[in-house]
C-alpha cells in the first residue's frame, strides 16, 4: 500500500519570514524519499480549510503587522482547528504561528486574539530576542538548533516546554525554556528554518501523522542524513565552546 | 570654523594616519568617531561647507551601485564630490568621510556630497547630515536579525526622513513600500519606474514582501511583477494604485550580454549586464533631475560605467573564466540565479555563505532563494564554502541537487580552474567579499605568468 500525507501549509501569503519554506520542504522531500506521497496544500488567507482533509498543519512566522491582517482569519477557523489538534491533529507553529496558537499576542500598540489551543499568552517588549538557539528537548537524543528573532514573551503556563535552553533566549529571554509541546503539537520560535537541521524532529511529526492516519504499525524507514547532522552539529559544537560564547558576548555589547 | 571642529578635524586625520600606519585596516570608522566625541555637531558643520547640494542613498538593494553612478556622473559634469567609502555607510563612516576629505585647515573643498547611508543608521544621520534630496532604491527582506522585521525598516526611514521635511525624496514607485513611505513622510518627492517587464520568471522569487495594502490591508492585485514585491500593482479595495513615473526607462533591450534602454530622449547602450542595474541607473538619473544638477555628460559615464563595483568582477586562472558576484540577500540571490541560467554553457559554481554579524547571523534567508532552477543550470559541479556551508548544502540537498563542500577555497579554486569546465562562478555573501577578490587577483596574476 502506497503511503500518503496530506500538508496544509496556512497563510503563506502572510506567515512566510524566515524561511518556513524549508519546512515545508522538508516535510515534504523525507516522505518522498521513503517513497510516501506528499501534497502540500497552500491556504492563502480567506480560503476555506477543511481539517479532516490535513494530516499535518504549518502555521508559520509573520511580522506584527501581518499577523493582525491574519487574525481575522483565524476567527474563522478557530473551532475546527482545536477539534483538529484535540483529535491529536499533527502542528507545527513556527515564530509568529505559535504566539497565535495562544489566547493572545498583545503588541505595542493593539491585542491580537489568537486562537486559544494553547493556554498561553505573549507580549511584546521593545527589546527582540535575535540570535542562533540551541535547545535539549527530552522528545530526542539530539539537540535541537535554530534562530530565534522576537519581539514577545510567551508564558506557558502548565504546558510542557519544546526544550531546556541550552543556548539562546526562549520564550521570554528568563525562564530557560523554549516552546511547547501539547498533544501532537510543537510550537516553537526556533527558525532558520527549523525543519532541515533538526531531521528528529521532523520525522517526529511524519511519524505522529503517518501512525494517526495508518495505525500504530506504521513507522519510517531511517534516512542517513550526514548533512543534516554536520549542519546541526556545527551549532552545537560552536556553543559548546565556552571560549566562542565569550567571544560573542563581547562582540554583541560592543 | 570654530576651534572645536578643528580640532575634531585634526585629531580624527591623526587616527586615520596612525591606523594605516598601524597597517590595522583602512580606518574609516574611527576617525568619525573620534571626531564625534570632540564636537558632536561635526557632521552640520561639514555637510554646510559643502557648495551646492547633498544627497543620500538608501534602500536594501543597489545603493552603492546608484551611489557611485551619481559621483561619476557629476564628476563627468566637473564638479567636485565627495563620496563614502563602501561598508562605511553608519554614522562615524559618514563622518570620516567628511573630515577626511578636508584640505590642511580643515576646509572642504565640495560642490556635492554623495552618502550611501544603511536604513538603521539614517535615524541618526539624516537630521545631522540635513541633505537636500534623498534616494530610496527599494525596500525589501534583507538582514531580519538586525533590522527585524521589513517593517520596523521602513518605520526607521519614516523617522528619518520625517526629520528632514524639505529634503526631496526620490522614489521606485514600482515598490509599493517605497512609494507608502513618500506618500506617509509628506515630503515633495520624485518617482521613477519601469513600465514594461524587464525581468524573466527566474528572478522572480515566490517570496514577497508586502503584497498587502498599507493603508487598508487588503491584497494587492499586479499586472506583473519585476522582482520582489516591485511591479505594477492596485488595491481593489482602497484605490490606492503605481503612479505613472515621473521618470522611465523604456525600450529595453537585451543585446549580447548588455542591456540597452532610452531614459526621455537619451539612447542608451549601457554596459549593465543585469535589469537591475537599469533601475539603478534611471534612479540616479531622476536624483540628478530632483538635484537640479547638470546631466549633460550622463550618456557617455553610464556607457562606460563599470557597474562592477568590485561587486562583480571577471578573472581569468588558468585560462578559465571566473566571475565573482556578491549576493547577500534573497532578492540578490535570485538575480544572481537568473545570470547563471542565462548562460547555457557548463559551468562549475562555488557558494560561499558565511553568517558574521555584517552577513547576517541568520540564514534562513537562503530558503526565500529559489534554488531548485539550478538544477537545471548545466552545473558540472557545485561546492560549497563558508561558515554555513551546511545550511547551503541542506538548501540544495532539499531541491535534490548535489553538491560538495570545501573548507579550502583556494585548493578548490585551483582544481576547478585546472580542471573543471573553464567557466567557473563564484557567489559570495558580504564578509567573504573582499578575501575572495584578493585569493581571485592573486591567483589571476600567478597564472598569467
Amino acid at each position: 500500500m502506497i503511503m500518503r500525507l496530506t500538508i496544509g501549509h496556512l497563510y503563506p501569503d502572510l506567515l512566510n519570514l524566515y524561511g518556513d519554506r524549508g519546512n515545508i520542504q522538508c516535510f515534504r522531500k523525507r516522505l518522498e524519499w521513503r517513497g510516501i506521497k506528499a501534497e502540500v496544500l497552500p491556504f492563502l488567507s480567506g480560503e476555506r480549510i477543511d481539517f479532516s482533509k490535513l494530516d499535518l498543519v504549518l502555521l508559520g512566522g509573520g511580522s506584527d503587522r501581518e499577523q493582525e491582517l491574519v487574525c481575522q482569519y483565524l476567527k474563522e477557523i478557530k473551532t475546527d482547528f482545536k477539534e483538529y489538534v484535540e483529535d491529536g491533529g499533527v502542528v507545527l507553529a513556527v515564530c509568529g504561528g505559535y504566539q497565535l496558537l495562544g489566547s493572545y499576542y498583545k503588541t505595542e500598540k493593539k491585542l491580537i486574539e489568537g486562537l486559544e489551543i494553547l493556554d498561553i499568552y505573549t507580549e511584546w517588549e521593545p527589546e527582540r530576542l535575535i540570535r542562533n538557539i540551541v535547545l535539549n528537548s527530552p522528545l530526542f537524543e539530539t539537540p535541537v538548533v535554530g534562530f530565534e528573532n522576537h519581539g514577545g514573551r510567551t508564558y506557558i503556563g502548565k504546558h510542557a516546554p519544546f526544550g531546556k535552553v541550552f543556548f539562546g533566549l526562549g520564550n521570554t529571554g528568563k525562564s530557560g525554556y523554549e516552546g511547547v509541546v501539547y498533544k501532537n503539537v510543537i510550537a516553537t520560535y526556533l527558525h532558520g528554518p527549523l525543519l532541515p537541521k533538526n531531521p528528529h524532529v521532523c520525522d517526529y511529526l511524519l511519524e505522529r501523522a503517518l501512525q494517526r492516519k495508518y495505525g500504530k504499525e506504521a513507522t519510517l524507514t531511517p534516512l542517513s542524513d550526514p548533512l543534516e547532522h554536520k549542519a546541526n552539529r556545527y551549532i552545537v559544537d560552536r556553543y559548546s565552546d565556552k571560549k566562542y560564547v565569550l567571544k560573542e558576548t563581547i562582540k554583541r555589547y560592543t | 570654523m570654530k576651534l572645536r571642529s578643528k580640532l575634531a578635524v585634526t585629531c580624527a586625520k591623526w587616527t586615520s594616519t596612525f591606523i594605516r600606519k598601524l597597517n590595522r585596516g583602512s580606518g574609516v570608522t574611527l576617525p568619525g568617531y573620534i571626531a564625534r566625541i570632540i564636537d558632536p555637531g561635526i557632521l552640520t558643520t561639514m555637510s554646510e561647507m559643502v557648495r551646492e547640494k547633498t544627497i543620500v542613498t538608501m534602500g536594501t538593494n543597489g545603493k552603492t551601485t546608484t551611489n557611485s553612478i551619481l559621483y561619476h556622473a557629476l564628476k563627468a559634469e566637473g564638479k567636485k564630490v565627495i563620496i563614502n567609502r563602501t561598508g562605511a555607510n553608519m554614522l562615524n563612516g559618514i563622518i570620516s568621510a567628511f573630515v577626511l576629505a578636508t584640505d590642511r585647515h580643515g576646509n572642504l573643498d565640495a560642490d556635492y556630497a554623495c552618502i550611501e547611508v544603511d536604513e538603521i543608521a539614517s535615524v541618526r544621520v539624516l537630521p545631522q547630515l540635513k541633505p537636500d534630496c534623498a534616494l530610496l532604491t527599494n525596500i525589501s527582506r534583507d538582514q531580519l536579525d538586525r533590522f527585524g522585521e521589513v517593517d520596523i525598516t521602513f518605520q526607521k526611514l519614516k523617522t528619518a526622513i520625517r526629520s528632514v521635511p524639505s529634503c526631496k525624496l526620490v522614489i521606485n514607485c514600482d515598490d509599493v513600500l517605497s512609494y507608502t513611505l513618500a506618500a506617509e513622510s509628506k515630503n515633495p518627492y520624485l518617482t521613477y519606474g519601469i513600465s514594461e517587464q524587464i525581468f524573466d520568471d527566474i528572478s522572480r522569487s515566490e517570496i514577497r514582501e508586502s503584497i498587502f495594502c498599507r493603508s487598508c490591508g487588503k491584497k494587492l492585485e499586479y499586472e506583473f511583477f519585476h522582482y520582489g514585491q516591485l511591479g505594477i500593482y492596485h488595491c481593489p479595495h482602497c484605490g490606492l494604485k503605481r503612479p505613472t513615473p515621473d521618470f522611465t526607462a523604456t525600450d529595453v533591450v537585451l543585446r549580447g550580454e548588455v542591456y540597452s534602454f532610452r531614459i526621455q530622449e537619451l539612447q542608451i547602450d549601457s554596459t549593465a549586464r543585469t535589469p537591475y542595474n537599469i533601475y539603478n541607473t534611471l534612479s540616479a538619473y531622476t536624483a540628478l533631475q530632483a538635484l537640479e544638477a547638470p546631466e549633460t555628460h550622463f550618456k557617455e559615464t553610464i556607457e562606460s560605467f563599470d557597474y562592477g563595483n568590485n561587486r562583480e568582477s571577471i578573472f581569468t586562472i588558468h585560462g578559465a573564466r571566473v566571475q565573482l558576484h556578491l549576493a547577500k540577500n534573497p532578492i540578490g540571490f535570485q538575480q544572481k540565479i537568473s545570470l547563471v541560467l542565462k548562460d547555457p554553457k557548463p559551468k562549475d559554481v562555488i557558494i560561499q555563505i558565511n553568517d558574521t554579524y555584517q552577513d547576517g547571523e541568520d540564514v534562513s534567508w537562503l530558503w526565500d532563494v529559489d534554488f531548485q532552477y539550478l538544477a537545471d543550470a548545466n552545473t558540472a559541479t557545485i561546492t560549497t564554502n563558508g561558515t554555513r556551508r551546511h545550511d547551503m548544502g541542506l538548501r540544495l540537498k532539499y531541491e535534490d541537487i548535489p553538491c560538495d563542500s570545501t573548507t579550502d577555497l583556494k585548493a578548490t579554486l585551483k582544481k576547478l580552474t585546472r580542471d573543471g569546465t573553464k567557466n567557473l562562478y563564484v557567489i559570495v555573501n558580504y564578509s567573504g567579499l573582499y578575501r575572495t577578490n584578493r585569493l581571485l587577483t592573486e591567483l589571476a596574476a600567478q597564472t598569467a605568468q
